[in-house]
């Protein structure tokens, strides 16, 4: 067999073991992801002011992308925090459909009674075109609901009652933004103010844009940050520990079978270098 | 089986399929994979003028203007007037749409009227979009040496302090290409901030990889759970 495919068949072992068998292992603990925790728990949200989360991916970044808003949505509906869904990437219309109603039906089987209803503990405002200047005109707008119009199943987003007094930009206490997409980000960090008020930013990144959200964190414009797979795995384990029946078995699997790859990755590079290292020797020996 | 379950075990073993097929690449390239690729490229080109014309163009521009939005209630009443300043939209469409005389040559000046204005609308926003990024990170990189905390030195910090400030001086220290002499300090410590920058590449490197390997897990997982039950559910009903 040639070696690279020897390599590719051993990565695709490494990471189906964990899966086939369910095995997992307790994720690092990430301190950015920590403080995202707390700043989502204590951001003093009223009657009538709401979360505004963005759920920015599509097929191409799910895999890290839809843990981490499996988490934050998770969060903000335990605190009963109504959240406003939207996007900027037509892809991700599917997910913001399904992932809400999903945590909804966990929720409820977790804590018998209680309900978590399409209207009350969320809207969908579906994909919004525009970029930057539809942030600007949303962050400009008078009255939110009005200003959306409707959600996508055609329903004027005033006629939900947790919604119609939103009002201005004022009212959204909380901008989530969960996205992989070069650009996106930015232009909420750059638009999404209005006469010096600027709501908490928290944000979910791919492993790929990491370096960059540092920056923002670092210079205090995003208060939490989900560092791909492992900051969604922290993040529910954080969960997890303030609600102990939460189900995080699967995300902790994915967080596994990572891991899993990386110790390949790093035996692969190692026995590849020793391999040189002794063909080398062995030629100059002649 | 209902048809959202149907509809569900049928996308699931489609999906299944497709990335066995994008995946045998990894052995070598072959018709199979070609023809996923295909699928894969006229999807994603054709889903984004699509949801654009259902979830944007038509419920919030076209709709309202054929005042299709105003309800009738029971009583005849309705959920409020017709609006004919909607009609004002058609202004901004028509001239979006001169973008199109591209294709005219003869009327292809109308299109550089189009990039023209959007041109300056971009490099507008751009520029307040710089200053709202840029200006509090500059801000945040001026960081006090000594962190004073709760009146005493707090050692952890005012050491990242300084890693940080003598990273970010060295750093910018070896872009400076237009004076400095061999032999200066400046001369001396810039080749220092080469190695600080290959650690920064790897760092990207390293998160780049672990991103793709994430990727690799998603579809695992879909393989190994969802679309092997999926299968094994047809093979139950066959």
């Amino acid at each position: 067999m040639e070696p690279r495919r020897l390599i590719y068949l051993l990565m695709i072992i490494a990471v189906a073991a964990p899966v086939m068998f369910g095995l997992s292992q307790a994720p690092s603990r990430l301190v950015s992801a920590e403080r995202m925790y707390s700043v989502v728990d204590t951001v003093e949200v009223k009657p009538g002011e709401v979360a505004l989360v963005w759920l920015d991916f599509g097929p191409n970044t799910v895999a890290e992308n839809e843990p981490q808003a499996v988490v934050l949505l998770e969060h903000l509906f335990r605190r009963r925090i109504p959240v406003l869904l939207l996007s900027q990437y037509q892809q991700a219309e599917g997910f913001l459909r399904r992932i809400p109603q999903e945590i909804a039906e966990r929720l409820e089987r977790e804590m018998v009674g209680q309900t978590w209803r399409y209207g009350e503990a969320w809207v969908n405002a579906g994909f919004k075109p525009g970029g930057a200047i539809f942030i600007q005109s949303l962050v400009n707008a008078a009255d939110i609901p009005k200003f959306l119009g409707r959600d996508v199943s055609g329903m004027p987003i005033s006629n939900f009652p947790a919604f119609a007094s939103i009002g201005g930009v004022e009212r959204v206490k909380i901008v989530g933004e969960i996205t992989g997409l070069v650009g996106v980000f930015d232009s909420i960090v750059q638009f999404f103010q209005k006469n010096g008020y600027r709501p908490t930013l928290v944000h979910g990144c791919t492993s790929i844009t990491i370096p960059e959200a540092y920056i923002f964190l670092d210079s205090g414009q995003l208060k939490g940050l989900l560092e791909g797979i492992a900051g969604a795995a922290w993040y529910s384990e954080v969960i997890k520990k303030h609600f102990p029946l939460s189900d995080n078995s699967k995300l902790l699997v994915t967080n596994t079978a990572l891991s899993a790859a990386h110790i390949m990755i790093i035996a692969l590079i190692f026995a590849g270098n020793v391999v040189a290292f002794v063909s080398r020797s062995r030629r100059s020996r002649g | 089986m209902d048809s959202a379950s149907l509809w569900t075990l049928s996308s699931t073993l489609i999906g299944g399929i497709a990335t066995l097929a994008i995946f045998s690449f990894l052995i070598r390239e072959n018709g199979f994979y070609r023809f996923f690729e295909h699928i894969f490229i006229g999807v994603a080109a054709g889903i984004a003028p699509m949801l654009t014309l259902r979830d944007f163009l038509w419920p919030q521009i076209i709709d309202p203007m054929r005042g299709v939005t105003i309800t009738t209630y029971p009583d005849g009443t309705l959920s409020g007037p017709y609006q004919p300043l909607y009609l004002l939209y058609i202004v901004p469409m028509i001239f979006g749409s001169l973008y199109y005389a591209l294709y005219s040559p003869r009327h292809a000046w109308l299109a550089k009227v189009v990039i023209g204005f959007t041109l300056g609308a971009s490099g507008a926003l751009a520029i307040r979009g710089f200053f709202s990024e840029v200006i509090p990170q500059l801000a945040g990189s001026f960081k006090p040496l000594v962190v004073i905390s709760s009146g005493a030195i707090s050692w952890s910090d005012s050491i990242n302090n300084v890693i940080f400030v003598a990273i970010l001086l060295l750093v910018l220290n070896y872009f400076f290409f237009t004076f400095g002499k061999e032999g200066s300090l400046q001369g001396k410590s810039a080749p220092l901030g080469r190695p600080l920058l290959m650690v920064c590449f790897g760092a990207f490197f390293g998160s780049t990889v672990m991103a793709r390997l994430a990727l690799l897990v998603e579809r695992v997982q879909f393989l190994l759970q969802d679309w092997w039950t999926a299968v094994h559910t047809i093979v139950g009903i066959g």
